[in-house]
């Protein structure tokens, strides 16, 4: 009797499992659809010659031998390292610094929180057109004007070498900064006031208080974002596309825009596309996987 | 006026020590910079949209001869652009519908019915978080032309039902629902469609709120995908138009400037209504993300 009623049991978990995988189905074939099968298949595309949005025929690895051979191609790399560099000393302490000041602030914090975030809602496309008159060459560049007031002459900021991706990534950081030291915010709000008030009458200096509290309680979210950034950063591609077309003679190409220059630039090599898209991939692969290593590593000394 | 409770590092009887003070006038001051920092971009390329061409290119004033608001109806007639936003908004509310049905039903599934083997489609959505969607643009595109989809807005709509982020938080709020109100329901012969919609999706009012905030904001700035399915066609957004216009140059300096201005209005406007929701809920997603 009782193994008959744990069968029928089992059974209605079944069809009940069965309904809520039901339930589910929609919304898996659209993530496969839209996320897991193209990710895949830019895998199988990378080793096939294509015309159009056919597959040729197999032909290994000789799309990635083609693209990496190329100028451009190390060119990109070395740029999107550099991308990545510039993020990491421009755009990744000011986030912490902001939310320390609006986390002082008592009057006006949400007003100044409402600023911080406000960039963060204007579309990117419009922040990276807005911006390049701010940095254009011309009499009437923004910056040319107000340094012009200091005395400092007309420059061409677009067109020098060594200030184009670094120009980029003051962009990006001017869109992103703010959102980003609202998530801090809430990490810090975890840290109990009390706690300030005993390490006040200890007789900690604030700034005491601020290293030794308040840094160490969002070390961990700050790792987070971090790798996030370092993912996010990697992908630029956009901002040099619209702002400077990758240029001045490449300095500012980045390897996600010549993915795209391969596949929608006119050629339609969608092979060499998916090629440098597989490379990209892969790097983000490594770099996530050291993180979640020494992570690993921090969470066992805790 | 009541003073607000301090929250910060600096405590009440810190303010009784000379150099504390002079440091909070200088986080104050710190702070007013920033919001000029923030504010000043935006204010300066409204301001600029009411300049000619001309006075563009060669005045080194920030601020306009005239405010003669008849320059940005010319532009906003002579592009156009009245189709691009009426396109936009169709975009945008398909976006949002199916933001908020397929990955809310999703969610609903990793987060409260949990059937056998949940957890692998659990990982790796965690997992197409990191990896997003720029990478898989090209075979992308190929499916859709494939499937006759081309300047249409139904791809970009369903794209929007497969978005990782909506769906963690879905599963972060659905597994928050106390278990006890779905087991009651369930006793009493509700099957897990009915208890979605009677009794979890009342309930999810604050996270539907968020993700569709999240959603038409996203759905109205994205142009790559729109781009590569809608170019050329009648069907073109306003970010669309826009990014065209950036990589040809036949359209001038101030109508551009302009057509910023057109695009980054809707979002402000969604901003000042939905400040307080947006700053908190940044938030609540930053702690748990």
């Amino acid at each position: 009797m009782s193994g008959q009623n744990a069968r029928t049991r089992s059974r209605a978990r079944l069809a009940e499992d069965l309904k809520s995988w039901m339930i589910m189905l929609p919304g898996l074939i659209l993530m496969t659809f839209f996320i897991w099968e193209p990710l895949l298949e830019s895998v199988r595309m990378s080793l096939y010659k294509t015309r159009n949005i056919e597959l040729v025929r197999f032909i290994g690895l000789d799309n990635f031998i083609s693209v990496v051979g190329k100028d451009d191609f190390l060119q990109a790399l070395a740029n999107t390292f550099s991308y990545t560099f510039w993020s990491l000393i421009i755009g990744f302490a000011l986030p912490v610094l902001l939310a320390l000041l609006i986390g002082e602030t008592v009057r006006g914090k949400s007003f100044f929180r409402t600023a911080a975030y406000l960039p963060n809602m204007l579309p990117g496309l419009a922040v990276i057109i807005l911006w390049s008159s701010f940095f254009s060459g011309e009499k009437s560049g923004v910056l040319n004007i107000l340094l012009g007031r200091l005395g400092i002459p007309q420059q061409s900021y677009l067109t020098r070498y060594e200030w184009v991706i670094p120009i980029i990534i003051i962009i990006s950081t001017w869109k992103g900064a703010g959102a980003t030291a609202l998530i801090y915010m809430a990490g810090m709000a975890g840290v109990n006031p009390e706690l300030y008030e005993a390490a006040a009458i200890d007789g900690a200096t604030v700034w005491q208080r601020v290293f030794h509290i308040l840094l160490p309680s969002i070390r961990k979210l700050a790792g987070t974002l971090l790798i996030l950034q370092i993912i996010s950063v990697f992908q630029i591609m956009y901002e040099p596309m619209v702002l400077t077309k990758g240029g001045p003679d490449n300095a500012s190409l980045s390897l996600m825009q010549l993915m795209w220059q391969y596949a929608f630039g006119g050629s339609m090599n969608y092979g060499k596309a998916s090629a440098v898209a597989v490379i990209v991939t892969l790097i983000l692969l490594v770099m996530t996987a050291i993180y979640s290593y020494f992570n690993r590593k921090e969470s066992d000394w805790d | 006026m009541k003073q607000p409770q301090r929250t910060g590092v600096i405590r009440d009887y810190d303010m009784h020590s000379a150099s504390v003070r002079v440091g909070y006038a200088v986080v104050i001051l710190l702070c007013i910079l920033m919001v000029i920092l923030a504010v000043f971009p935006i204010l300066w390329v409204i301001l600029a949209g009411f300049k000619d061409l001309k006075e563009l290119i060669a005045s080194t004033s920030i601020f306009p001869q005239s405010y003669d608001l008849s320059r940005f109806a010319t532009t906003w007639a002579q592009l156009g652009i009245a189709k691009n936003y009426l396109n936009s908004l169709i975009s945008v509310v398909g976006s949002v519908i199916c933001a908020l049905v397929f990955n809310g039903l999703l969610g609903y599934g990793l987060g409260t019915l949990k059937p056998k083997g949940y957890g692998i489609v659990k990982r790796l959505v965690m997992l197409s978080l990191l990896m997003p969607t720029t990478i898989s643009i090209v075979p992308l595109f190929m499916n859709i032309q494939k499937l006759g989809l081309s300047n249409s807005f139904v791809p970009l709509w369903l794209s929007y039902g497969a978005n990782a982020m909506y769906v963690i938080l879905f599963v972060q709020f659905f597994e928050s629902l106390p278990a006890s109100i779905i087991e009651a329901s369930r006793i009493d012969g509700c099957n897990p469609l009915q208890i979605f919609f009677h009794i979890v999706l009342p309930l999810s009012k604050p996270i539907c709120a968020v993700v569709a905030i999240f959603a038409v904001n996203a759905a109205w700035s994205d142009f790559l995908l729109p781009y590569l399915v809608l170019r050329g066609g009648e069907l073109q957004t306003v970010m669309v138009r826009l990014f065209v216009f950036s990589t040809d140059q036949t359209v001038n300096a101030d109508a551009m400037m302009r057509s910023v201005v057109f695009s980054m209005i809707p979002p402000i406007i969604l901003f000042f209504i939905f400040q307080k929701q947006l700053t908190e809920n940044t938030v609540s997603v930053g702690i748990k993300g």
